[in-house]
């Protein structure tokens, strides 16, 4: 591997930011799945699962907070938003790369630069995740954590069990993107390429991003 | 003198006597004692320069529950037995202390051995009254978490100060009487009162009775259609259908209070139930017993037993009791998304490694061509 094909893709607060949520999503999973089904399962006791859940839901809020900033402030979130001309276009050639060109080997239509790293599905997808997904998930985890203090705003939502139904189903939406997640990074050019790049910062340039990649 | 004398002669003496006796009983009316007890300046002086109030106002006297029910003040203060008008004070100027448990008895037992009745051995004494009040005592069964709490433990008790444990402790303070979880023995219902979005209040009984065009007998045979004396989710759909139709447009709220039973009195430090568990999780007998409450304006309460699932759906808006009273569906919403992301990824996996073979090969035909 040659120094001049690598690019740094995933700057610092990009990737701290990734693995604080990695971790925490994966905490407020597993409490939150004790603290709904708590007649399920019983790796902790209630209080243990609520205390847990609230302090690392403030952690993800916090590394969202670096998100926002390092993005807005060096205005890369230029990056999250797909060219509306060429959404549609480009958009189908992803779709058919994923769902047949994939599998014969086809290159991917998307060249993953610094500047351009998402293709345009994954551009689609962040920013609905970070924009609407996460924020609802955080303000209502927010609500939920001191349902007195924020009476005011619960009642404009509707009532307590609007805030929580909000907070569950997309509870269930992040478990589910997990799973699509995880399995779509392995579809680098390496299965652990991706992941490799996540800790490094640094993804391999491929010019054609060919059949390799697919290959296992 | 003959049998038949002797008879009537019997009689009389029967008749005089068993008036004789009566008349001590009630001879005192409320409205001798009213003459003096209702100024508003009668007061007597203890000790320490202590000054009591004597004065009764007997328009509230009148509203309480022992009144409604017929009891006079000398039937609890049965010390006096007479009137004498002659004296400045007409009757001993010391009474002995009402003694509540003597009509009261199940609810006295079970205050014997109760953290408030042990108080009296280091130097408190705590009656019946500096809880229930003295004179102006009113049904209970209608008032709400709040009410019940101001009038009883919040007149000593600041919550606040301890439950540092307690997650949420002020969502607990609102939604859950105290002695829910501190006299645990008793049982406990939840009560649902009919919020309204438009005049922002709850709606009370007689107003919910009105816009359902019914009254508080013909009630459950207009909302239970299957006359099973419970009010199902369906039936309490058809109800709020009903009332919309008269613009009448809310939503329950939910609250969990103690059935009124002698056994709340049963209040024992280290006595109370701190398992979170016992309450959130769906098989809770907490949420076992579930109410619409019907209440009257004398603050007695009817109410009308509703399906428990009711709690699970979206007309008990404010009430949610972590996994307790969750929506059920919503876990097989969220069952089909997971298994459905799972379902993605495995066919498409299996797919690639399914053809891995093939992309293996065009590879090689590529190297050759390129080479």
């Amino acid at each position: 591997m040659e120094d001049e094909k690598l690019m740094y893709v995933h700057p610092a607060p990009v990737r701290v930011w990734h693995w604080v949520n990695a971790v925490g999503f994966v905490i407020l999973i597993i409490t939150g799945i004790q603290i709904r089904f708590a007649e399920m399962v019983d790796w902790f006791s209630l209080e243990e699962a609520i205390q847990l859940h609230n302090y690392v839901g403030f952690v993800v809020i916090a590394a969202y907070g670096l998100w926002v900033s390092y993005y807005f402030g060096t205005m890369k979130i230029k990056l999250y938003f797909p060219n509306p001309r060429a959404f549609v276009p480009n958009a189908i050639k992803q779709i058919k790369y994923y769902g047949s060109g994939i599998f014969k080997g086809d290159p991917n239509p998307h060249h993953m630069t610094p500047e351009n790293k998402f293709n345009v599905l994954q551009k689609n997808a962040y920013v609905g995740i970070m924009f609407v997904f996460l924020p609802a998930q955080m303000i209502t985890g927010l609500f939920l954590w001191r349902v007195k203090r924020f009476e005011n705003y619960i009642d404009l939502i509707g009532g307590i069990k609007i805030v929580s139904t909000i907070h569950v189903l997309l509870f269930f939406f992040f478990t589910a993107f997990i799973f699509v997640h995880v399995y779509l990074a392995t579809l680098g050019h390496t299965p652990l390429a991706h992941f490799k790049a996540m800790f490094t910062g640094f993804e391999e340039h491929h010019e054609s991003e060919t059949a390799d990649e697919a290959v296992f | 003198m003959n049998i038949k004398t002797c008879f009537w002669v019997g009689v009389f003496i029967t008749v005089i006597s068993s008036w004789l006796i009566a008349i001590p009983a009630h001879a005192i009316e409320n409205d001798e004692c009213m003459e003096c007890h209702s100024d508003d300046s009668l007061e007597r002086s203890e000790s320490e320069g202590m000054k009591e109030d004597l004065f009764i106002d007997y328009s509230r006297f009148k509203f309480s529950v022992h009144n409604i029910n017929g009891i006079t003040c000398v039937d609890c203060h049965s010390d006096i037995e007479e009137l004498n008008w002659d004296n400045e004070v007409p009757h001993q100027v010391s009474l002995a202390m009402v003694e509540c448990d003597g009509c009261h008895e199940e609810e006295g037992e079970a205050y014997l051995n109760s953290v408030h009745k042990k108080a009296g051995g280091k130097g408190i004494t705590i009656p019946c009254y500096a809880c229930h009040g003295y004179h102006f005592v009113t049904h209970l069964e209608a008032d709400s978490v709040f009410e019940r709490e101001n009038k009883f433990c919040l007149k000593c008790h600041n919550p606040d100060n301890f439950h540092d444990w307690l997650p949420q402790k002020d969502t607990h303070f609102a939604f859950v009487e105290c002695a829910v979880c501190h006299a645990p023995e008793s049982p406990r219902y939840i009560s649902l009162r009919f919020y309204d979005l438009i005049s922002k209040k709850f709606l009370g009984a007689k107003d919910l009775l009105t816009a359902l065009d019914t009254d508080y007998d013909g009630f459950m045979e207009k909302v239970d259609k299957d006359k099973d004396d419970v009010i199902s989710l369906e039936e309490l759909e058809d109800m709020v259908l009903l009332l919309r139709q008269k613009d009448v447009r809310g939503t329950f709220h939910g609250e969990l209070v103690l059935e009124l039973v002698p056994t709340v009195h049963h209040v024992n430090r280290g006595g109370a139930n701190r398992e979170c568990e016992q309450c959130h999780n769906p098989q809770s007998p907490f949420f076992e017993e579930v109410y619409i409450a019907l209440n009257k304006e004398d603050g007695t309460g009817q109410r009308q037993k509703v399906e428990r699932r009711v709690l699970e759906s979206y007309y008990v808006n404010h009430f949610y009791a972590i996994g307790g009273t969750r929506v059920r569906y919503l876990d097989k919403i969220g069952l089909v998304l997971i298994v459905g992301g799972l379902s993605v990824v495995a066919g498409h996996l299996l797919v690639r490694i399914a053809t891995a073979p093939a992309r293996r090969k065009r590879k090689v035909q590529k190297d050759e061509f390129s080479t």
